[in-house]
């Protein structure tokens, strides 16, 4: 049998897939100011309402 | 994370009082159905986690955990029912005692409460996948890939992960959505600049040839570029505050003419088709109150759905867990897709009568501008209104509900008033009958309202840039996101399916050691493919029989706990699992946890007890990590096969002169124990394939075994000349078989008299001497140190020795070679 060897585990798989997301969005070059707000969200406030994204995508209010 | 030393259950589900004693090793409990396995595993869940899965969540009704945990006599007192737990912390070298009461179960009284230890156990309780059921185990197998998804994200804690995929890409839609009107904007503006312009085609070298040809009959310079600042009417005096603002006659002329035909569209063949198709899908919605209904439910849950924040409804702030308020909503949402698709294709064909009806409030507004320039000024009243009143039939178009109303709007959109016609009319008149301006007040004129609609349509297409801006930003964060999350899942589905492949592959080794699995994450589905003996791959319920079916779940669920605990998964109970499992491949199930999860603590329950032996040679548990339940009662909740318990019992029942229930109990104790002796000795058993074994088809075989045993012990002692060795074995032969005698077992199958059967006919001073009789001969097959009885070892094959669990009793059988 050879199942890989056993690992810290992935406990935080959100926390991961969060960090991720910001490493690609930095390599994509996006505003660090973006970035910034989406980690405080993600990480930091553990928010993930559409609510707290869109203040976070869109901090000014979208056009009407 | 933790392994559990010991369990204390009072007053809850069926048990009233029971001590647990794990030692942080692997336990099972086992016994018949309806004996209260299932009781302890939910006391260890709610010792753990606060919760009991089996009295929350979906389906499970008016049953809840705090009215329906207690035990049914305490149901009305909850801080009776309380369960404690005593777990070592690894890798903080800790024992902690956790105690919770069903009065308030989301406090666990924790000593010692350090910020480490309460750290490590705040994991357990996110956690509650420790526990696995037979019930829940099929979950991960036969479900359809979507709902396998959810039950592998919800194993995975993904549904964070899909919340903010789902929401990144509202965002983007929401966007693209804002995007239509004001593309529709940019269109108007394009063509009221056309109009003004007097062209045609919006290129840069006519628009400054046509501006220039008014430029030079105001002596002004030519414009050589147009630029995103250039204006039209550079260097143009600006007319002073006491200079009435004049109508520009031609400019207005043919925004009239425009006018007249917006309307004219408004009123057209493809607009009365638009409105009768538009019509006739909402009027089909309506006509079924039911999808009707359904349409105002969708509304109201995508709404109830975005203001879901906080731990409670949005509505009428009844707490709930916010997880489960959104999956509950969503579920609601996920029933009404049909109603969804139906709105979005009339939402769909709405859209070109809104451009109609914009083209025709821009053009009427211009008109409605000019006439006010008029002298006296002219009011246009209807058409204001007209203009007003088309504004509402768009935001009403857009909100599409009520849909009674929105149908009736529709009606009417392509009716218009005459008064509106008439008033255009009038204005046209007004317009035509102005003097000719000269030559430099037409230029002058012309420049006015040509930059003005230069500059609105530079601002349209400045909103509409930020907008587009906006579509592709949030579009490519979307998409990044997406990307992101799937080469994350990817990576760990990988690793999965490689190993729920060999975890699989090992227990049925025999004939799918090639067995190969894929996992497939495809937009929130996950679909599940094996491999059938190389004939393809299929879904595990096309070709797999139940049990091997079983058999992958708790492979998938141990892949899967390896990869979210990695070297912390050190517990695990699993209640009732692989019970379907046939009999070849429970040895291997075994031998697997014993052998790839060595640091996990299982707690397993079975009413097998087959079961019970497999896990105990297979080394999962030791000979006293077992606890054997041989009845409930309401009354008293579980009762085990203890043998302190048991013989105290008999003793019991025989002093209150109940022979006939002491008796009972003595019988089926010894079947019990008769059972395992044989099994242990490997005595010879009249096979029976009902496996239903009487008392006096065991333990005659187990004590002629023992002594068999001991003949052979004694003959291996002779041929390696241990004359001392010789001597013990004849003395605990002859022991033996005094006590063998005195029980009359043996005696059985010829002496009716002193059968089992005549117990009960005993008076119980008679009965007394039996009962320790038994007690003494059960005493004889274990060792005097450590309780256990004797086994032989190995289990199959040639006999090569009688051990015990302590190693204290070790008796060789093989004779010296000759």
């Amino acid at each position: 049998m050879t199942t890989s060897p056993a690992s810290k585990g992935t406990s935080d798989v959100p926390g991961q897939v969060f960090e991720k997301f910001l490493q690609a969005l930095n390599d994509a070059y996006a505003p660090a100011e973006l970035v910034a707000r989406l980690r405080k969200t993600l990480l930091e406030e553990k928010k993930f309402t559409e609510r707290a994204l869109k203040e976070a995508v869109l901090p000014e209010e979208p056009l009407p | 994370m933790i392994q559990v030393e010991s369990i204390t259950i009072s007053e809850f589900r069926g048990i009233r009082d029971l001590t647990l004693d794990f030692k942080g090793k692997s336990f099972a409990i086992c016994g018949p159905n309806g004996t209260g396995k299932s009781g302890v595993v939910d006391a260890l869940e709610f010792a753990l986690t606060g919760n009991v899965s089996r009295l929350s969540g979906e389906g499970r009704g008016d049953i809840s955990l705090k009215q329906h945990g207690p035990h049914v006599d305490r149901r009305n007192d909850p801080d009776k029912a309380r369960v404690s737990v005593r777990v070592t912390i690894p890798s903080l070298s800790k024992t902690v005692t956790i105690e919770r009461s069903l009065k308030n179960p989301a406090a666990a009284r924790v000593v010692p409460a350090d910020s480490a230890v309460l750290e490590v156990l705040r994991q357990v309780e996110a956690h509650p996948e420790i526990v696995l059921s037979r019930r829940e185990l099929i979950r991960y197998v036969i479900a359809t890939p979507g709902k396998r998804a959810e039950e592998v994200q919800a194993l995975l804690h993904l549904d964070q992960v899909e919340q903010v995929r789902v929401g990144l890409q509202k965002i983007a839609n929401t966007c693209e959505k804002q995007l239509v009107p004001l593309d529709t904007a940019v269109k108007l503006a394009r063509e009221n600049l056309l109009r003004a312009l007097g062209i045609s085609e919006l290129q840069k070298e006519k628009v400054l040839a046509t501006a220039n040809a008014q430029r030079m009959s105001l002596s002004l310079p030519a414009l050589m570029d147009l630029t995103e600042t250039t204006s039209l009417k550079d260097g143009m005096a600006t007319p002073g505050p006491a200079q009435p603002q004049r109508i520009p006659k031609a400019q207005t002329l043919a925004d009239i003419r425009a006018t007249r035909e917006a309307l004219a569209e408004t009123c057209s063949d493809d607009t009365m088709k638009g409105v009768v198709e538009v019509s006739a899908d909402l009027n089909v919605i309506l006509g079924d109150p039911a999808v009707a209904a359904s349409v105002k439910r969708e509304a109201f849950f995508t709404t109830g759905m975005e203001l879901v924040e906080a731990g409670a409804c949005p509505f009428c702030d009844t707490p709930w867990d916010l997880g489960e308020l959104k999956t509950y909503v969503q579920a609601k949402l996920d029933h009404l897709k049909e109603v969804s698709r139906k709105r979005r294709a009339a939402e769909i064909k709405i859209a070109p009568l809104i451009a109609t009806l914009r083209k025709v409030q821009a053009a009427i507004n211009s008109v409605v501008g000019y006439a006010a320039l008029a002298s006296p000024p002219l009011a246009l009243k209807a058409a204001h209104e007209y203009s007003v009143h088309c504004e509402a039939v768009i935001q009403r178009l857009n909100a599409l509900l009520p849909i009674a109303e929105t149908i009736t709007v529709l009606a009417n959109v392509p009716i218009i008033p005459q008064i509106i016609l008439d008033e255009i009319r009038e204005f046209d008149q007004v317009v035509a009958a102005l003097p000719e301006p000269t030559k430099r007040d037409s230029a002058r004129d012309w420049l006015v309202v040509a930059e003005e609609r230069l500059e609105n349509w530079r601002d349209a297409l400045r909103k509409q840039k930020i907008a587009k801006d906006q579509v592709l930003g949030t579009r490519q964060i979307s998409d990044i996101y997406a990307a992101a999350s799937d080469k994350v899942l990817a990576g760990i589905y990988a690793d999965v399916e490689k190993d729920f492949a060999s975890l699989y592959g090992f227990i049925n080794r025999e004939d799918e050691d090639k067995f190969k699995a894929h996992l497939i994450p495809s937009m929130g589905k996950l679909g599940f493919d094996v491999d059938f003996y190389g004939r393809g791959f299929f879904p595990p319920g096309a070709y797999h029989s139940e049990g091997h079916q079983d058999g992958m779940g708790l492979c998938l669920y141990l892949a899967l706990m390896k990869h979210l605990q990695g070297g912390n998964f050190t517990f695990s109970v699993l209640d009732d699992v692989l019970m379907s499992v046939d009999a070849g491949h429970r040895r291997e199930a075994c031998s697997l946890l014993k052998k790839e999860f060595p640091n996990t603590q299982f707690i397993m329950t079975t009413h097998d007890q087959i079961w019970l032996r497999h896990m105990r040679t297979e080394g999962i548990i030791s000979g006293r990590s077992a606890v054997h339940f041989r009845n409930w009662s309401v009354d008293h909740g579980p009762t085990r096969w203890d043998a302190r318990d048991v013989w105290t019992e008999i003793e019991d029942y025989r002093k209150e002169n109940d022979v006939r229930a002491a008796a009972s109990l003595l019988r089926h104790y010894l079947e019990y124990e008769s059972a395992e002796l044989c099994h242990r000795l490997r005595a010879q058993v009249e096979f029976r394939g009902d496996a239903q074994y009487q008392l006096g088809e065991l333990l005659p075989p187990a004590i002629m075994r023992m002594r068999g045993l001991y003949r052979h012990a004694k003959e291996a002692g002779n041929s390696w000349n241990q004359r001392e060795i010789i001597e013990q074995l004849a003395a605990r032969d002859a022991e033996f078989a005094k006590l063998a005698e005195t029980s009359n077992a043996e005696q059985w199958q010829v002496n009716v008299a002193v059968h089992y059967n005549s117990w009960e006919n005993l008076g119980k001073e008679d009965f007394a001497p039996v009962v320790k009789a038994f007690r003494d001969l059960l005493g004889a097959f274990t060792c005097a140190l450590c309780g256990e009885y004797l086994r032989v070892s190995p289990e199959r094959e040639a006999s090569e020795s009688i051990r015990c669990e302590c190693g204290k009793t070790m008796i060789n059988l093989l004779k010296k070679s000759a």
